[in-house]
């Protein structure tokens, strides 16, 4: 029971640090139709860029600076970039992104190289804040919980209850009509670009110290964003928040408990082969929960888009 | 009495609450060539889709030839002999014009999806296409990009890539929209040629091109059929001159 | 609209002169046989070219070169099948010549069966395990183009590459699956064991896969992928399921990536990991947008620039990704169309005979350009080496010069070759501007 709680709580960090960056990626999905596979790439500048302002001005100003120079920096690509790559389709678009990721990666490795950096937990907050049953949880957990959730409020808020959030809101269905009203979309389309960055970077600023900060970062997070916003439906933010947290849960106890495919598969009557070695199953048997924890949220991807297209809360299918 | 080409019994669309198609029954008949007419919003492109399978009706029944074609995939309707154009401008613009319509052609042809036949070594294929863009008089622009052409043209093609599959079933989606006079007459008289002997069903907002083409006109308001007949009883009906036709007429004159 | 552009549906050897074949008034018969040679011309001056080139660079690390391009050429144009014909974008696309490559290499494993097959036709095997798992991807993954289409290539791409340290029967682990090709039948007599013969082997089936992709493009159903890439909707009204025919094209697509892969296997006898991760597929998508995804040809000058580019900047530099990056990021920005989009720029302007117009507004504006990129390059490496060189080796060697990076000198240097070049090529770019779109416009003095 215990231990059910320790791992809803790290599930909860790891669901909610994905839900930072599936809010902003599915925000500018809706928006501009693209899907932007540079979104990881901005989380990991964030960290970088965190790490580097902590050196001299200490964490709570990376905290703070950090994100807003990720989202000047995104609305200076959708600018210069994205809106220039527009006119020639989606498709160039997405690759335009895809490139853009490749890009942030060497540039990363250029100005810092390829080491991880020795970003960490501010002394502040290392210390633990409670234990449960000789399992300690770290302040700095309950940190990232309470960072990433006053977050989604105040998106919550800015988007039902502000004017620029019913604009927003107006324009992710109706982009001609908003722009007939007389707001200026491209104006919102690189605002809503720079937020959603923003986000990716305050991501990257408070995970950077827990996952490591190193070129790679962007990479290992990135596929599985995209899959949390396929699973939770293109789109939507309540299906990015729900697949976010179910992807946290999923690979989080996946890990923690040590389930057999041995166990289950006598557990439905099947019987194991006597020699093993010959078998091309035998890799198949000797399956264990955490060897595929990383991939389940692929699995999960794949089996939603075969029985349900548009996603768990997604209306349209492309 | 023959099977009529395209039957519509009880036919019924909703969008949620809003229900656009109200219950159409219409019977139009082998060669007949007939015209849907009505004010913006009646449900006329809404009518075509679901005849075409875009929509699936809410209730009701479309039969072709007297066929029920519930559930059948657009390009399973057209197999069986029904071809529609677009309201919008809908060809393949990056493609050539000689392509364009050489696409329309593969599946009557019975080319399907082989990959063991190369379409330039097919006399068939070329001639045909080429015959096609004799008849909507692009012969001279078969090797552009169908993407250059003049609004017009790509009207014409667009009608040539629809009547191209050798359908006995057309169906003309506003043909003329946003056109000059010229071009308007241009395109009635390509209409005519094209699809003679052949069941012809169009929605249409100018009255000269429908009263010129159509043997019967039904005017579809609000999602009912208010009058279906021939152009002039149509004309005569007081409730089409009510709802529709007195406006329009008027402000033609 | 897709990535294509107006002149993109017309690929080599389909130009307007082939097509006149089919003009009515004209009598069709002397007109086939002429297409006919123009058709064969390009392929037949391939094959020689290919025979010839071990004759001329002969050592064997040109020839591990060559092999390299090729498997890139057979790969890139099966890519294309899918991006520039059939309008899919796949981020995952590595896994099918992954799959097929490791199928290849358990074929050579299994002694038996391997010594009663000559080696040539192992591609085949590959192509076929290619094949097969588009097939079983394809189900349900070309249900829709676009976006989704992407992401579940990208799902399916990761998945299967994750798959490789789990399933260690299939995909060897970390240490991935080595073999020998010597062990196969000998193919009259020749038995593999040299570079050269590999060679031949490789540029062989080269021709075969890119005449019979060639040809694929011009049956019904690669017409029919065309039209579906531009307008499914249409495409739906003409007869043709949309899904079915990105289907057919995506396990055409896969066949030919496993032919790829079992080249890959002949020529390096292992395959690991690396041959099915992202890192493989993305390579794959900047090799084929490189070249330029509206031609036929495009992706085979894509993977001969790439695979040059890689050989000699990984030689020189460190930073050889980060320029690729930018070269890559370039081309989508400012020329869509990739390298073959901007040779074919060019037909107009030899067939109104204007091309020498443009030799003298080329030279003044690419030459300073390319001096000032040299200029910018040096400066690139120049801080490179200033952040990271190791402490005390201050000595660099950048464009055959060697000097000591922390000093003043050699940084104003490279900014003043920057600032001049790029400064000159500012300046004569508008007169290029001018001399290309006169030299575009029929009529007028040439």
């Amino acid at each position: 029971m215990d231990l059910i709680l320790v791992n809803l709580i790290d599930g909860l960090v790891t669901g909610l640090l994905l839900f930072m960056l599936s809010a902003g990626l599915t925000l500018i999905f809706s928006m501009m139709g693209v899907l932007n596979f540079a979104h990881a790439s901005f989380y990991m500048l964030g960290a970088y860029f965190a790490y580097q302002i902590s050196i001299a001005l200490g964490f709570w100003m990376g905290l703070l600076i950090a994100p807003l120079v990720v989202g000047v920096l995104g609305a200076g690509v959708e600018r210069y970039g994205l809106r220039r790559v527009h006119q020639y389709g989606h498709v160039p678009e997405l690759i335009f992104t895809f490139g853009l990721a490749l890009l942030i990666e060497e540039l990363v490795q250029f100005i810092w190289g390829k080491n991880q950096l020795p970003y960490s937990v501010p002394d502040a907050l290392n210390f633990t804040a409670f234990a449960i049953s000789g399992n300690s949880i770290p302040a700095y957990k309950i940190f990232m919980i309470f960072i990433s959730i006053s977050i989604f409020i105040g998106l919550l808020y800015v988007l039902t209850k502000t004017r620029v959030g019913m604009i927003i809101q107006a324009a992710l269905s109706y982009p001609r009509t908003v722009e007939a009203l007389g707001h200026n979309v491209p104006l919102i389309f690189m605002g809503v670009f720079g937020v959603g960055t923003a986000l990716a970077g305050v991501a990257g600023v408070i995970a950077g110290p827990v996952l490591g900060t190193f070129p790679g970062m962007a990479f290992v997070l990135g596929s599985i964003v995209f899959v949390t916003i396929v699973i939770g439906g293109l789109g939507s933010l309540w299906g990015a928040l729900i697949a976010s947290l179910l992807i946290g849960w999923i690979t989080t106890f996946a890990k923690s408990y040590n389930i057999e495919m041995e166990n289950i598969l006598t557990g439905l009557g099947i019987s194991k082969p006597e020699s093993l070695d010959d078998s091309i199953f035998r890799d198949f048997w000797s399956l264990t929960s955490p060897q595929i924890a990383d991939i389940l949220p692929y699995i999960l991807m794949v089996l939603i888009l075969i029985f349900r297209p548009a996603g768990l809360f997604g209306k349209r299918s492309s | 009495m023959s099977t009529p080409a395209l039957e519509l019994t009880g036919l019924k669309k909703s969008f949620g609450k809003a229900e656009i198609i109200r219950g159409i029954d219409l019977s139009i008949g082998k060669a007949e060539r007939h015209a849907v007419i009505g004010p913006n919003g009646a449900g006329k492109s809404t009518l075509f889709n679901l005849i075409t399978a875009r929509f699936a009706p809410s209730a009701g029944t479309v039969k072709l030839h007297g066929e029920d074609l519930a559930g059948l995939e657009p390009f399973q309707i057209n197999r069986k002999g029904l071809s529609r154009s677009f309201q919008i401008t809908n060809i393949f613009p990056a493609m050539t014009v000689f392509e364009n319509v050489r696409c329309a052609l593969l599946w009557s042809q019975g080319y399907k999806y082989s990959f063991w036949n190369l379409v330039n070594r097919s006399r068939e294929l070329t001639e045909g296409a080429d015959r096609i863009l004799d008849q909507i008089n692009l012969l001279e622009r078969r090797n552009l990009p169908a993407g250059t052409l003049s609004y017009a043209e790509q009207r014409a093609l667009e009608i040539g890539i629809t009547i191209a599959g050798g359908a006995d079933v057309i169906m003309l989606d506003e043909p003329t929209a946003g056109m000059s006079n010229t071009e308007t007459d241009y395109i009635t008289d390509l209409i005519l040629k094209v699809t003679a002997g052949k069941t012809l069903i169009m929605v249409e907002h100018d009255m000269s091109v429908v009263f010129g083409l159509a043997d019967r006109i039904s005017v579809l308001v609000y999602g009912e059929i208010i009058a279906t007949g021939k152009p002039a009883d149509v004309r005569a009906d007081a409730r089409v001159q009510e709802a529709y036709l007195g406006a329009a007429l008027e402000a033609e004159h | 609209m897709t990535v294509s552009d107006p002149r993109t549906d017309i690929p080599k050897g389909a130009r307007p002169e082939e097509q006149i074949t089919t003009d009515p008034s004209k009598p069709a018969q002397r007109m086939r046989s002429g297409s006919l040679v123009l058709t064969l011309a390009p392929w037949v001056i391939a094959s020689v070219v290919l025979a010839i080139l071990p004759m001329v660079f002969t050592n064997n690390s040109a020839l591990t070169i060559m092999n390299q391009m090729s498997i890139t050429i057979v790969f890139a144009l099966a890519y294309n099948m899918l991006l520039g014909q059939g309008g899919m974008l796949s981020f995952g696309h590595a896994v099918y010549a992954g799959v097929g490559g490791f199928a290849c290499m358990h074929i050579m494993n299994m002694s038996d069966f391997f010594s009663t097959i000559p080696l040539v036709i192992l591609p085949v095997f590959g192509g076929l395990f290619g094949m097969g798992l588009a097939m079983i991807v394809g189900a349900f993954s070309t249900r829709n183009a676009g976006t989704v289409f992407a992401m579940i290539s990208l799902g399916v791409g990761e998945l299967i590459a994750a798959c490789s340290v789990i399933i260690v029967a299939f995909f060897g682990g970390e240490e991935g699956v080595s073999g020998d090709r010597t062990y196969a039948q000998p193919f009259f007599g020749v038995e593999f064991l040299q570079q050269i013969e590999v060679y031949y082997l490789t540029a062989g089936w080269v021709v075969v896969s890119a005449a019979l992709m060639y040809l694929w493009s011009r049956t019904p159903v690669g017409r029919m992928a065309n039209a579906v890439r531009d307008n499914p909707e249409r495409a739906e009204f003409l007869g043709y399921s949309s899904r079915w025919v990105r289907f057919y094209s995506f396990v055409a697509s896969g066949f030919f990536a496993g032919v790829s892969g079992g080249l890959f296997a002949i020529n390096y006898e292992i395959l690991t990991e690396e041959n099915l991760n992202t890192a493989s597929s993305g390579i794959i998508l900047l090799v084929t947008f490189l070249g330029g995804v509206g031609f036929f040809f495009g992706p085979i000058i894509g993977a001969i620039a790439f695979t040059l580019l890689q050989t000699v900047l990984s030689l020189s530099t460190e930073l050889w990704a980060f320029y690729a990056g930018i070269l890559f990021l370039s081309t989508v920005m400012f020329f869509p169309g990739g390298l073959a989009g901007l040779l074919m720029m060019h037909v107009p302007v030899f067939k109104l005979g204007k091309a020498s117009s443009l030799i003298k507004p080329y030279l003044m504006t690419l030459l300073p350009a390319a001096i000032g990129l040299m200029g910018l390059a040096a400066l690139v490496e120049m801080t490179f080496h200033y952040r990271h060189g190791a402490t005390g080796d201050n000595e660099m060697t950048v464009f055959w010069t060697t000097f000591d990076s922390h000093t003043l000198m050699p940084w104003l240097v490279a900014g003043a070759i920057t600032l001049i070049g790029l400064g000159i090529a500012k300046v004569t770019a508008p007169a290029l501007r001018e001399a290309w779109s006169e030299a575009t416009t029929a009529g007028g003095a040439s």
